[in-house]
């Protein structure tokens, strides 16, 4: 019998799966990879090991528990820190390239989700929440430099605010 | 009763007032609205866990969106397809030590596996080599068998452009290279090149591969390869 969407157990033990897998998450988990290990060389490495590895354990994905994509997270943490293990041994890895992140990997991972979310929300909005918040600059100044009134300053905070909630809820952030 | 624009205008204040920024009798009023409106206070609490992540953030990062390079992808592809082979290969030729995925721990396992197979009299007489130093994205697998005639030379490439002209050899004891043919690598193809060569293998110290652009050595450890010989002879 032909199942349609069989996507229930070993949804990555086909390699079509890993293709479609890769084309939907790679820039979030490379992106990510290179905010904790602080270099691109290594976060290729990272990523080619967490879908080899999501591969090999393909028949242990359930969409039940969680998401294709904290599944995929969740191995590539395993992966991030082996790799900070190996790289700990073999200091001169890092040498020359752009410093290693020193954070702990779960504040990176949160660091780096805000900046994900801020990047995907539409230019008005990230732009207010940076002059105001990050910049710290006062309503009336940024309003000004807009050609806005400032109440409109201050409505774009709130709904980029809102837009923001929403995005981090679709990359699985919960309260 | 509040009418819906009056709930609007104090709303849009949420976002300031979240992050610190609201002072004075605008803070006052909105903080007064707040206490008579079940809505908005739901909605404050739904922006404030956001207003609190904020400061984890680098702002400096929000223009930097690092793409994987656009070849990662294929490379992943053929590290799938080349662990893919090297099981199907384990599974073809039932061989005990086979030719584990990655690490030197795993070539060093294989080796003395396949000493014991081979000293206990085992039937399979291939012998994988392993090619190290290999740029990424590049794997190169051969196994040798024994036979009268000389070496037959199972040969797995994967990540080199599709259609590159391989050549391969044996380099013997004695120095000289004895030829063992060419073949294609074409992307998609995962089956295996089987070429052959007039050097026994116990005479047999390196596989050569050149692919046009690089060459590529993996040493034959000459003591499986004479063990290896023996048991031939014996089973002869």
């Amino acid at each position: 019998m032909i199942q349609l969407g069989t996507s229930t157990r070993g949804a990555l033990s086909r390699e079509r799966d890993v293709r479609e897998a890769y084309a939907a998450h790679s820039g979030e988990l490379y992106g990510f990879a290179v905010r904790s290990l602080g270099d691109a060389g290594l976060a290729e490495e990272a990523v080619q090991e967490t879908f080899v590895r999501a591969w090999r354990a393909g028949d242990r994905f359930d969409p039940k528990i969680g998401s294709l994509r904290t599944w995929l997270f969740a191995i590539l943490r395993n992966v991030v820190i082996d790799l900070g293990r190996a790289r700990s041994v073999r200091p001169g890895v890092a040498e020359g390239g752009i410093e290693p992140s020193v954070e702990p990997l779960d504040e990176a991972l949160l660091a780096w989700q805000v900046e994900e979310a801020m990047r995907r929300l539409g230019e008005d909005h990230r732009r207010v929440i940076v002059e105001t918040y990050y910049r710290g600059r006062p309503y009336a100044e940024v309003a000004e430099e807009l050609g806005v009134p400032e109440g409109t300053v201050k409505s774009r905070v709130y709904y980029g605010l809102r837009a923001l909630r929403v995005v981090l809820e679709e990359m699985g952030y919960e309260d | 009763m509040k009418t819906r624009n009056e709930c609007r205008e104090w709303r849009e204040l949420l976002g300031a007032y979240a992050l610190g920024h609201l002072e004075g009798d605008e803070r006052a009023g909105l903080e007064a609205h707040l206490e008579g409106c079940p809505g908005c206070r739901e909605e404050l609490a739904a922006l404030a866990p956001v207003a609190l992540m904020l400061p984890h953030a680098d702002p400096a990062r929000f223009e930097l969106a690092p793409e994987p390079p656009p070849e990662l992808g294929r490379r992943i592809a053929a590290t799938i397809e080349g662990e893919k082979e090297r099981t199907r290969q384990r599974r073809r030729r039932r061989t005990f030590g086979g030719f584990a995925f990655g690490g030197v721990a795993a070539a060093a396992v294989a080796a003395v596996l396949l000493l014991f197979v081979f000293g206990g009299g085992g039937q399979d007489g291939s012998q994988p080599v392993r090619f190290t130093d290999l740029p990424k994205g590049i794997s190169i697998d051969a196994t040798l068998e024994p036979h009268a005639y000389g070496t037959e030379i199972h040969m797995y490439v994967h990540g080199v452009p599709s259609g590159t002209l391989c050549r391969v050899w044996l380099r013997g004891a004695d120095g000289a290279s004895y030829p063992a043919g060419t073949f294609r690598y074409r992307w998609g193809d995962d089956s295996d090149a089987v070429l052959s060569s007039a050097l026994d293998i116990s005479r047999t110290r390196a596989v050569v591969v050149d692919t046009g652009k690089r060459t590529f050595v993996a040493p034959v450890d000459p003591e499986v390869a004479a063990v290896k010989n023996a048991n031939e002879e014996e089973s002869t």
